[in-house]
């Protein structure tokens, strides 16, 4: 069984007060994700990303398509007890400390209040907030609420969890930190489903992404395989290479770049293989040789570009 | 390293006292020299009962009391105020809506009668306001047997109408509660000679059953008129005897109390204390102007 | 049932912590209080204007309250998005109408008690520093306990202004929720007026407009028994609960009223 899936899910909106169109938020996307996955749901600002979380918590209703998580259809009160949420840009009451807000949350999933204490006491280490948990959410930086709200979004261990842009507000050791606390859900067997922008976060985590554009599906898949396509050669680090050894290669090169102290990197286009250029080396040392990938960047913009063009010939045409 | 908060400079702090003392003593110096607006637009806000209540919805016994302040306050100005001019206008006026906000406001329609009967120049003497607005009172509550007697008691003190007066005695003496004393009074107030006494009866009573300190004060003051009343009725032959002497009316009380012919031991002093003005001219008798007894009611009618 | 609870329990919290109520709740006291020195101005009436000033300004306060506190019940946790995290949890839509409805009226009920207890203080203090003579001129004793009848109908009113307040909240602006929820009390107190309206515009239309309005919108003016205690009238206690059984009706139509409008509302 899947941990999520949607099939068809489509969102538009009436735009205009005077003369309403629709604005199509979300279009059709089909996925799922598999039990134990850390997926990536990656995509530039305003294509859809919130859209699809909030559909998936029934914050907003589908026009058509429908989902389900851990089998059962979006919204059933009963899967929501295993499930956790961090909306994007969160914001919770103000007038309560970081610990009664977790223990009021803890106290729905049916805690009782000693053992939502508990709970929140030992998630409040984990995220980081040490003895501010006591002062008012009010006085809380934007970082440190980023925390809060992912330990409300942990306080019943559920088994999927959704994050929206985890990542933001954070400084870098935020980040390193969240990104250990997302690998140790994976090792408990936890569903990851988190959105974001921040292409770094997706290529150190995940096992699977999807890249959404202007509310369609571009592209979705491991990473392995997204970025295996479009591999762009190789790249060979040497050591005391001679001036003549390197005016021999050059042909064989898409480019040669001096990193200093007698180094170079030479770039292998695809076609070369490296262990045929190796014996013409002369009396140079290999430092290293690997697979030049195309980056999850490079996917993700030729994408998005992509989409982008579709969309403007389909307007165009209608 | 954390900055010192801005220190304003002394200057600020002594233009502030001096802008403050400067305002004081200006608004102190035009004490009575700016134009007031007249006084009497303002008194009640709303003119009408009807909007009053609708407008009050489901506070009016606060404006109910608001007004009856007013009512209160009005009055009383009024009555000490010694322009020559003066009306009391607006009595009824706040009162009715007073009674239009809380038609269960007792005091309003007893005490407010009263005020409205008051003489001119210490009341309004309205008395016909008074009773319409005792008779509102009696349509609110039919079986107040108070209203009834409070408008009997205004028509035989005021409108000297004794036969209107017994009329509402009875209608008052038939009702649930009614006192037995009621038709008595009725009798009496038509009864040739009894005038006096039935005036003096009623004061009582209403004394004895008066609810309210109010309304006990204006009885034993209503006691007092008639005391000084009497006192007149024996102050007026000496005052003639001295003409049939003299040819002429006394030009002072002292012309009676010294001379040669001795007719009263002390200077004559109304029950609140005050000395009778005697007129030089007329030879008529009556309470002075300054007492709280003035007016009496007049002597001449009926 | 425990998460209308919990939630209901969070308002309450909150609104503890919040200083504006606290302030209404002085000022109510405050204003009790002052109504002593007024009523040195009253002909011997004090302890009417006593009586009046604290049953309407208990009213008022708890109007107050009632209307801006249960308007931003639901529009601010949608407004700032609070309302996100909570609806992820095992809470349904309609438990979170229900429970913010609840924690509201607990608060009003209590924040009412506590002006009851400060207005029979007020009026010890009165009854024992007035003199028997003064006091049978009083058409019902100062300690008088019937006044709870008022205040348990006041209690009532407030019930059914808070659900009316959620209901308009549910899918108008908050501007627009006030004013509405302020005509409704208005209209429910200028009830006789709309059933008579023939006495006042001669119109062929309208008395069927205004009655039927009259008879749509709830009789607010029949939960208003404060003239009544105040003068020592009686005041049925069948009739009191007629208007109160009229009254949850009322109430729970705009309860779920508003469940079903908000249940189908995108959280935007």
């Amino acid at each position: 069984m899947d941990a999520i899936k949607t099939e068809g899910l489509t969102k538009h909106y009436q735009v205009g007060f005077w003369r309403p169109r629709p604005y199509v938020a979300l279009d059709n996307l089909s996925l799922s994700v598999g039990p134990g996955e850390v997926f990536g749901f990656l995509g530039p600002n305003g294509a859809g990303k919130t859209t699809t979380l909030k559909l998936l918590m029934q914050l907003i209703y589908p026009t058509s398509g429908h989902a389900e998580i851990l089998g059962s259809p979006v919204g059933d009160v009963a899967v929501k007890q295993r499930i956790g949420y961090l909306p994007e840009n969160p914001y919770f009451y103000d007038n309560l400390t970081a610990e009664e807000l977790l223990v009021y949350f803890a106290r729905m999933f049916g805690c009782s209040a000693s053992e939502g204490r508990t709970r929140a006491a030992r998630l409040l280490d984990e995220v980081g907030i040490g003895a501010e948990r006591r002062f008012q959410l009010r006085k809380f930086s934007k970082g440190m609420v980023q925390r809060v709200g992912i330990a409300q979004a942990l306080i019943n261990e559920p088994e999927v969890v959704f994050l929206d842009e985890p990542m933001s507000g954070l400084d870098p050791l935020g980040r390193r930190e969240v990104r250990e606390l997302i690998l140790r859900l994976r090792d408990r067997g936890c569903t990851v489903f988190f959105s974001s922008h921040v292409l770094s976060d997706a290529e150190a985590l995940c096992s699977r992404v999807a890249i959404l554009a202007k509310g369609r599906l571009a592209a979705i898949g491991g990473l392995d395989e997204l970025t295996s396509v479009g591999s762009r050669g190789w790249e060979l680090v040497v050591s005391g290479l001679t001036g003549d050894v390197l005016a021999r290669l050059k042909p064989r090169l898409t480019r040669a770049t001096e990193l200093g102290d007698g180094r170079f990197s030479l770039e292998l286009p695809p076609s070369t293989i490296p262990e045929q250029l190796i014996p013409d080396l002369g009396g140079a040392r290999i430092v290293s040789l690997n697979p030049l990938r195309g980056t999850l960047e490079d996917v993700f913009v030729e994408q998005v570009r992509a989409t982008s063009a579709e969309r403007f010939t389909e307007k165009v045409a209608s | 390293m954390r900055t010192k908060p801005v220190k304003h400079s002394p200057f600020l702090w002594v233009a502030l006292v001096v802008l403050l003392v400067s305002a004081t003593t200006m608004q102190v110096a035009l004490e009575g020299k700016l134009e007031r607006p007249a006084m009497k637009a303002d008194v009640h806000w709303i003119q009408s009962p009807g909007l009053m209540r609708r407008l009050a919805v489901g506070f009016n016994a606060v404006w109910a009391d608001i007004y009856w302040i007013r009512a209160v306050q009005y009055y009383g100005s009024t009555s000490i105020s010694k322009d020559p001019n003066k009306n009391f206008d607006q009595l009824y006026p706040l009162l009715d809506i007073t009674t239009s906000l809380d038609p269960h406001f007792n005091i309003a329609y007893r005490f407010g009668s009263i005020l409205l009967s008051e003489g001119y120049p210490h009341g309004p003497g309205k008395t016909k306001e008074a009773i319409t607005l005792l008779q509102k009172g009696i349509r609110e509550m039919p079986d107040k047997w108070q209203y009834y007697h409070d408008a009997g008691f205004v028509n035989y003190w005021w409108e000297r109408d004794s036969q209107a007066a017994a009329d509402w005695f009875m209608k008052a003496s038939k009702l649930p509660g009614a006192p037995n004393w009621l038709q008595p009074l009725a009798a009496s107030v038509l009864a040739e000679h009894g005038e006096r006494d039935a005036s003096r009866a009623l004061w009582i009573q209403l004394r004895e059953t008066a609810e309210h300190k109010w309304l006990r004060d204006a009885a034993n003051r209503g006691l007092m008129q008639l005391d000084a009343e009497a006192h007149i009725e024996l102050l007026e032959p000496l005052v003639q005897k001295f003409f049939d002497m003299n040819g002429r009316f006394p030009k002072g009380w002292q012309e009676l109390t010294g001379g040669p012919v001795k007719m009263l031991r002390n200077l004559p002093r109304d029950p609140a204390g005050y000395i009778y003005e005697l007129d030089p001219v007329t030879g008529s008798i009556n309470v002075a102007k300054d007492s709280p007894l003035f007016p009496l009611r007049s002597r001449d009618r009926g | 049932m425990r998460s209308i609870a919990i939630i209901a329990g969070g308002v309450f919290r909150d609104s503890v912590r919040d200083r504006i109520g606290y302030g209404l709740v002085f000022f109510s006291i405050f204003l009790m209080a002052a109504s002593f020195l007024l009523a040195q101005l009253t002909a011997g009436q004090d302890v009417k204007i006593i009586k009046d000033l604290g049953l309407a300004s208990a009213s008022a306060i708890g109007l107050f309250i009632a209307i801006f506190f249960g308007i931003g019940l639901v529009t601010k946790e949608v407004e700032r998005r609070s309302i996100y995290s909570v609806l992820s949890k095992p809470v349904t839509r309609t438990q979170f109408v229900i429970g913010k409805y609840l924690g509201l009226v607990l608060t009003l009920l209590i924040n009412l008690s506590v002006m009851v207890v400060a207005f029979y203080a007020v009026l010890l203090y009165l009854d024992l520093t007035t003199l028997d003579g003064a006091k049978a001129a009083w058409e019902a004793p100062a300690l008088d306990p019937r006044m709870l009848k008022a205040f348990a109908l006041i209690g009532v009113e407030l019930m059914l202004i808070t659900a009316t307040a959620i209901f308009f909240s549910t899918f108008s602006s908050p501007f627009l929720s006030v004013a509405m929820t302020f005509a409704v009390y208005i209209i429910g107190h200028f009830g006789e007026d709309l059933k008579n309206i023939n006495s006042i515009v001669k119109s062929v239309v309208l008395p069927y407009i205004t009655k039927a309005v009259y008879y749509v919108m709830p009789n607010l003016s029949a939960l208003d028994v404060k003239s009544a205690v105040v003068h020592g009238l009686p005041v049925s206690g069948t009739s009191m609960m007629l208007a109160t059984a009229s009254c949850m009706l009322y109430i729970a139509t705009l309860l779920v009223g508003s469940i079903v409008i908000f249940s189908r509302r995108d959280l935007k």
